[in-house]
This record gives structure tokens, sequence and C-alpha cells, in this order.
């Protein structure tokens, strides 16, 4: 039913668009109409997928990078509490830089191939992941530690029994986060230099002054960040029955 | 008997307040010992530093002979609140104190089942925390205590969230389990009733900062039923900590 209706609001929009642009008599590369868009994108259908497959292939090992850069520095921030005092402000402000600013910098140290990108994606994505997980590692009910010891539980077990799974929801809520973020780094990446990616194919379309082109980019994107979506969606389906936030 | 609680002149003061000031007292080895008080008078605070959960500000506290200092061995509470995993169903949650002891948790899964039928739990072994009442959320929290069979037991109101015929059922079971296991039970409860029927003593503390006020021996025959409520001796004890408190 939510379904049906969601789909009939997109077909709307949709016919609007169509015969909109097609009453104002809009030029294609103004803003093509969406049976344009769809025709593009059958027909530029192989070249497509070959840039996405290297946009994903960036953004998913940034992220993967963040995932493990950001998880192994929360478990220090969470272990070594002296340490807290020295990671925290500096992690604060290296926030605070536009990681966005630093990109041309970044093709100036590291080339045109994938690595600027890569780290770009994994720059962005790294904050909201580290953020998550030293709450999830640390944020516990303190009678639930204290009933892990009591039992006998030494600091090994409490960790892989206790706090890694009380992080699990909060990595999960970090990945919707960082993942389009990482998404936006490999694709600014991709503008600033080199010759593969959607970046790089928006970017070369709209020098063209072939918009549909463009708009076809956009939907292959929309293609791959649906998928990443749906992908999370099922993890917590699976895993994260139990969340505090489905009860009741 | 040896002695195995010994807490001797304890204090625990926190930032705002004197909690606990000067409590002593001492528990059996295999004496079920109840702890009555006002509420705020420092029950829980004593458990969790018999436990060694806690560190006394002053005043010495031993179990099985040795000073606490950090969590007792083959000790097991129950706290106020249910205190479960949220991420793990019934049966792994009972299950949760064995994978901390370091044992195999299917070296106890019979064990655990046994308790969790004991307790009226059956059907809900693979329910989450949060599809379980606050009732039987308590009850999980007793089996995974009962799992190990600790040779001291801690127990604050484990049966508080319970309604009146569940209560009466569980304190009986507890009875046998311990009459079983032959283990210490400290045992905090508001019930007058439920404290003598249960204990062989009564501790009775005064209001914050707490100390034990008076001691009332429970010589009642074992085992208790239902039948020990209308007994004269049961009405008179109760009177006797009514009385005390
Ligand atoms: N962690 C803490 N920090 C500060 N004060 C505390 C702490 N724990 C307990 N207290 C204080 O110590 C006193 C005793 O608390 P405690 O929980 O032991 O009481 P209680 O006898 O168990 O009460 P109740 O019957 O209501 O459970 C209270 O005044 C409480 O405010
Ligand atoms: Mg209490």
């Amino acid at each position: 039913m939510k379904l049906a209706l969601s789909l009939a609001v997109v077909l709307a929009a949709l016919l609007a668009w169509e015969y909109g642009v097609l009453a104002a008599e809009m030029p294609e590369y103004l803003l093509p109409a969406p049976s344009v868009i769809f025709k593009k994108f059958w027909q530029t259908l192989p070249v497509q997928m070959e840039h996405l497959a290297v946009t994903a292939a960036t953004t998913l090992a940034g992220l993967v990078m963040a995932l493990v850069a950001g998880v192994a520095l929360a478990l220090v921030v969470t272990y070594v509490k002296p340490l807290q005092s020295v990671i925290l402000p500096l992690f604060a402000a290296f926030n605070g830089i536009p990681k966005i600013a630093i990109a041309p910098l970044l093709v100036t140290w590291l080339g045109l191939g994938a690595e600027p990108k890569v780290l770009l994606a994994f720059l962005l994505a790294l904050f909201p992941v580290f953020v998550n997980a030293a709450t999830g590692l640390s944020e516990i009910q303190p009678d639930i530690l204290d009933l892990a010891r009591l039992f006998g539980g030494t600091e090994l077990r409490i960790f892989w029994k206790v706090r890694l799974m009380n992080a699990v929801p909060y990595l999960s809520d970090a990945v919707k986060v960082a993942f389009p973020l990482a998404l936006v780094g490999s694709i600014v990446g991709e503008f600033i230099g080199g010759n593969r990616g959607v970046g790089y194919l928006i970017l070369s379309a709209q020098s063209n002054l072939d918009t549909p082109l463009v708009f076809a980019s956009l939907l292959s994107i929309t293609l791959f960040t649906s998928a990443g979506t749906s992908a999370v969606m099922l993890f917590e389906k699976l895993f994260l029955e139990w969340r505090p936030s489905r009860q009741r | 008997m040896p002695t195995a609680i010994s807490v001797r002149s304890l204090q625990k003061t926190f930032a705002r307040q004197i909690a606990i000031d000067g409590l002593s007292f001492e528990v059996d080895a295999n004496e079920f010992v109840a702890l009555v008080g006002p509420s705020g008078c420092g029950k829980s605070t004593t458990l969790r530093i018999v436990a060694g959960l806690e560190r006394p500000s002053s005043g010495m506290v031993r179990a099985s002979g040795e000073t606490v200092d950090g969590p007792v061995r083959n000790a097991a509470m129950v706290f106020q609140a249910p205190v479960l995993l949220p991420w793990r169903r019934t049966l792994s949650n009972v299950l949760f104190a064995a994978e901390m002891r370091g044992k195999r948790p299917g070296a106890f899964r019979e064990r655990a089942k046994e308790l969790i039928v004991l307790t009226g739990l059956d059907g809900f072994e693979h329910n989450y925390p949060h599809e379980l009442s606050g009732g039987m959320q308590q009850r999980v929290a007793i089996c995974r205590a009962l799992l190990l069979d600790p040779t001291l037991l801690l127990m604050d109101e484990p049966f508080g969230a319970l309604d009146v015929m569940t209560r009466e059922k569980m304190g009986f079971e507890l009875q046998r389990i311990w009459s079983e296991t032959k283990n210490t039970v400290l045992f905090v409860t508001h019930s007058i009733t439920e404290a003598v029927l249960l204990s062989d003593k009564v501790i009775v503390m005064t209001p914050r900062p707490g100390r034990a006020k008076a001691v009332v021996p429970v010589d009642l025959a074992r085992p208790r039923d239902v039948g020990t409520l209308k007994d004269p001796a049961f009405v008179e004890l109760c009177a006797a900590v009514r009385e005390a408190l």
C-alpha cells in the first residue's frame, strides 16, 4: 500500500516533468525529459557500468578503510584512557578541516590514479565511524560490566561478548552516514583529476553540453546508493532485531 | 559453621552523602540471610561492596575468610533491575554467566533449560528481553545467577517485579534450590513476610546512614511452605521485625 502510493507519486512527478518540458519547449541541454534520460541511460549502459564500477570500488575501499581505522582508533581511545585527551581534540580539529578543500592537494601529492580518490573517501568517512565506534564500545550500562566481571569475565571476553556486540548497531548507523560521504569523496576526487569514474563521466558530459548523459550518470549513482542503503537495511533486519528503537 | 561473609564497621561515603556508617554483620556458610531496611538506607550499596564491585570508604569486608578487594569468586548477583543483554535471547542471556566464566555454554545448556522451566519461563527461551515483561526479565536474571551454582548468592529485591502468587512460588523455589545446593544467600527485600519466611536470620538496618539496628534469628522448621504463614511463631517473628524497623 505504502509502496504503491510512493510509486504513484514518482510516476506522477515523472509525467509532469515529461509534459512540462514538452509544453515549455525546453532545450534538451537545459533540462532533458525523463524519456530522453532513460533512453540515454540505456544506450550508454556499458559505459555507465564501467565507470560506476570504478566509483563503487573507490567508495567501498574508502569505507572499509574507514571502518578498520575508525574502530582501531576507537579501541585505543576506549582502552588507553590517557590517550583519550590527546586523540579527541586532535580529531575534533581534524574534523574542522573541510576535506573537500584539500582534494586538489591530494591530487598534487598522489597523482591522477585511484589513490587520492580512495584517500578522500576514507577521510570523509573516518569521522562518523570513529565517533560511533567509540560511543558503542564505551556506552554500556555499568551494571552489565560489573555483572560480567563478577561472573569472572576477563577484559578479552568482555570485549568480544559485550563491548563489540554493543557497538554493532552504532556501526550500522555509522555506515548509513559514512557511505554517502565516501561516495562524495570519490566523485569529488574524480571531478578533480583522472579519466575514470562517474564523476569523470559527469564532468566530460557537461563540457560537451550532453545534459542527458549527466542525468543518466546521476541515475547510475542513485542505483548504487540504493543498493548500499538496501544492504544496510537487510543487515539491520537480519542482525538488529533486538534494537531498542524497535521496542514497542 | 565457618563464616561466609563478615562485615565490620563498614562505612561508605558518596560525594554528597554518607550512605552507610558503621555497619557490621556476619553471615555463616550455608546460611540464608535477609537484609531489610527503609529505602535509601544502603542495602544495594552493601551488596555491591560484599560482591567486591564497590570499595568501602572504611571498614572491613571478608568473604570466605579473604579480604574482598575485587569481584568475589564464585559469587553471583541479581541486581534490583534485571540488567540483561538486549541483543541476547532468554536462553543465551542465562548462558552469559558460563561464557564469562570461560566455560563452554553447550555444557550448561541443559541446566539453563531446567532453570528456565523452574522459573516458569518455558516457551520464552527465544525471546529478546524487550519482548518480556519486567517480572519475566527479572526471572531471567535469577536463572543467570543460579546457573553456575554460586557459593555466594547476592540478591537485591529479586522478586520485586512479581505478582504475589508468582513471588510466593519463586520464594519457595529459591528455598528448595538453596537447600539442595547449600550455598550462602544474602537477600534484600522490602517484604517482612518474605524475609521471615525464607531466611535463617533477618538483619534490620536503620535509615540512612545505614547500620545494623537489630538481628532477628528465625528458627522455624524447614522446609517452610504456605502453612508456615499461619504458624503463630512466624507471625510473632514478623511482628518482631516490624517492631525493629
Ligand atoms: N553511585 C552512587 N553515587 C552517589 N550516591 C549513591 C550511589 N549509590 C547509592 N548512593 C546513595 O547511597 C544511599 C544508599 O543507596 P542504596 O541504593 O544502597 O539504597 P537501598 O537501601 O538499596 O535503597 P532501595 O531500597 O530504595 O533500593 C542513597 O542515599 C543513594 O542516594
Ligand atoms: Mg536498593
